[in-house]
């Protein structure tokens, strides 16, 4: 199937770069061990005003910063707005594929790739030297397990959905750049949305950026029920619903030029 | 440096060409750097403060940190995607030419969007120290900070000198900029006496971010140490910057060129 060769590929090609990649994992590392150390500065003797524990924080902290390679760093746009501005979109539209599983089945590639080489080396820092937390009951596995691939394909289709805008923008710059601090700080990258202020640790709670990190990490803890489940899969049916059809707008608006 | 100051007008002009672009840009940057801010200060506003530093204290770290990095990330985009010289062979028309290739690089271009994130420092060091002049005297801190500034901008670009030398011999310097820029900044936002053993050594050394806020904080703040604290930035940052100018022309012996 040229989806699964397409993935293949891109597993393959991201193989070329396992050194440099491996020194970015320490960096990551160094930011988890940064977060990890302003919590327990900041929870240190006052654990009792938190719903968190300096363990939980920990742990929350190393899982994000793992969950963190297969949801929020991927390619900005997923690379479709280079294709718009040198004009190999209009052939790729032309292939007979599905546009959207072409371009997604690539970056997926690529987060496989980060899931091995970049999440699990991660974890496996956090493990060795803070500690990493260990489910107590099965059906936590694979909740957790539903809730990553969810988170995935959520962060696929908002990546896809800015990309496909730039066959009306031509620049996503900004749109990846607003994204990413929308992952970052509603994502509960940071901060989990408990301790958001007000109501808007209520509303980020139903935002798709809660189900890319806060949602994956907070069933992996055993600290959210399966039911959050729902909120991930209908972000993601709606996000799959709603790019299908603005490739279909975005099919209708390219126009081959030539001569 | 005249011509130094020829070529960066130029590079404002032509930027200044879209100014809509420009403006649109600087405020995102600045209100989206903005947000990070307002996620700790969250957090400070819920557990009071982060092992004896207030969110006043912690406001003021973080602006200086963040002003530093904005101010190079402004002045020497082209020493920050240094890579593209090397992967696309560009490096050879700078070599050709009477100047010296550093100063090209660094009057190619300017980003000006960054002054966003500059303008935000701004905004947080003022928020800061208005919550900080309700319980002491500012008068020294404030005359001392044009000194921080100038050792923060001198620490920032000189890391990244050396993190762009390193291209001379592997091309690709992007993951290394995440090690010795991004971690290392971001940890400068706050004091550094909330990190373990080995991270502090990494940041007072190999890596001196602590020099840019933390030490001269410790003094100006009335947190310990002394008047010696103050010369240190100073100190540091000159030494950390002609250390990276000598590995600079050391490294620039082994660039090759690429070709068909």
């Amino acid at each position: 199937m040229v989806y699964w060769l397409l993935f293949k590929k891109s597993f393959s090609r991201n193989m070329q770069y396992r050194l440099s990649h491996l020194i970015n994992n320490a960096a990551s590392a160094i930011f988890g061990f940064v977060y990890i150390a302003i919590w327990t500065g900041v929870l240190a003797g006052k654990e009792q005003k938190s719903p968190y524990s300096i363990m939980d924080m920990t742990y929350y902290m190393g899982a994000s910063q793992c969950i963190l390679w297969m949801t929020v760093f991927l390619t900005a746009g997923l690379g479709i707005q280079a294709g718009v501005r040198n004009g190999a979109i209009s052939f790729e539209l032309a292939r007979p594929t599905n546009y959207f599983f072409y371009i997604t089945s690539q970056e997926a590639g690529r987060i496989g790739y980060n899931a091995l080489f970049r999440s699990l080396p991660i974890g496996l820092i956090f493990t060795f030297t803070v500690g990493f937390y260990t489910p107590e009951h099965f059906p936590a596995y694979v909740y957790t397990f539903l809730s990553v691939i969810l988170a995935v394909g959520i962060s696929l289709n908002i990546f896809y959905l800015i990309g496909i805008s730039s066959c009306w923008t031509t620049e996503i710059s900004w749109a990846h750049f607003i994204n990413l601090t929308l992952m970052f700080s509603l994502g509960g990258q940071m901060v989990p949305l408990t301790f958001l202020p007000g109501p808007l640790s209520q509303v980020a709670g139903w935002l798709p950026f809660a189900g890319v990190v806060y949602y994956p990490v907070m069933i992996y803890l055993e600290k959210a029920n399966s039911s959050v489940l729902l909120i991930q899969g209908g972000w993601l049916l709606f996000l799959l619903l709603l790019n299908q059809w603005i490739t279909f707008l975005a099919r209708q608006k390219i126009e081959i030029q030539g001569g | 440096m005249k011509l130094y100051i020829k070529l960066i007008s130029a590079s404002i002009r032509s930027r200044m060409q879209y100014k809509m672009n420009f403006i649109f840009s600087m405020v995102s940057y600045g209100v989206i750097m903005m947000i990070d801010f307002v996620l700790l200060a969250a957090i400070l506003n819920r557990f009071d403060q982060i092992k004896g530093w207030n969110i006043y204290e912690v406001g003021v770290l973080y602006a200086i940190s963040s002003i530093s990095l904005s101010l190079y990330r402004t002045m020497a985009p082209e020493i920050h995607e240094f890579e593209k010289y090397m992967i696309e062979g560009e490096f050879d028309s700078l070599l050709i030419r009477p100047v010296s290739p550093l100063v090209l690089l660094l009057s190619k271009n300017l980003d000006l969007s960054r002054i966003g994130g500059v303008l935000q420092g701004l905004l947080i060091l003022c928020l800061s120290l208005y919550g900080l002049s309700k319980e002491q005297q500012l008068v020294f801190l404030i005359a001392y900070l044009p000194v921080i500034l100038v050792c923060g901008w001198l620490i920032s670009f000189s890391l990244a000198l050396f993190t762009a030398t390193i291209a001379f011999w592997t091309q690709r310097i992007k993951d290394f900029q995440t090690f010795t820029l991004y971690a290392p900044f971001n940890a400068a936002n706050y004091p550094m006496n909330i990190y373990p053993g080995w991270l502090k050594i990494i940041f007072f050394t190999v890596i001196p971010v602590a020099f840019m806020n933390y030490v001269p904080m410790l003094y100006l703040l009335h947190k310990g140490g002394s008047l010696y604290f103050l010369l240190l930035p100073a100190a540091v940052a000159g030494l950390f910057f002609c250390a990276s100018l000598k590995f600079w022309n050391y490294g620039i012996k082994f660039y090759h060129s690429t070709g068909t």
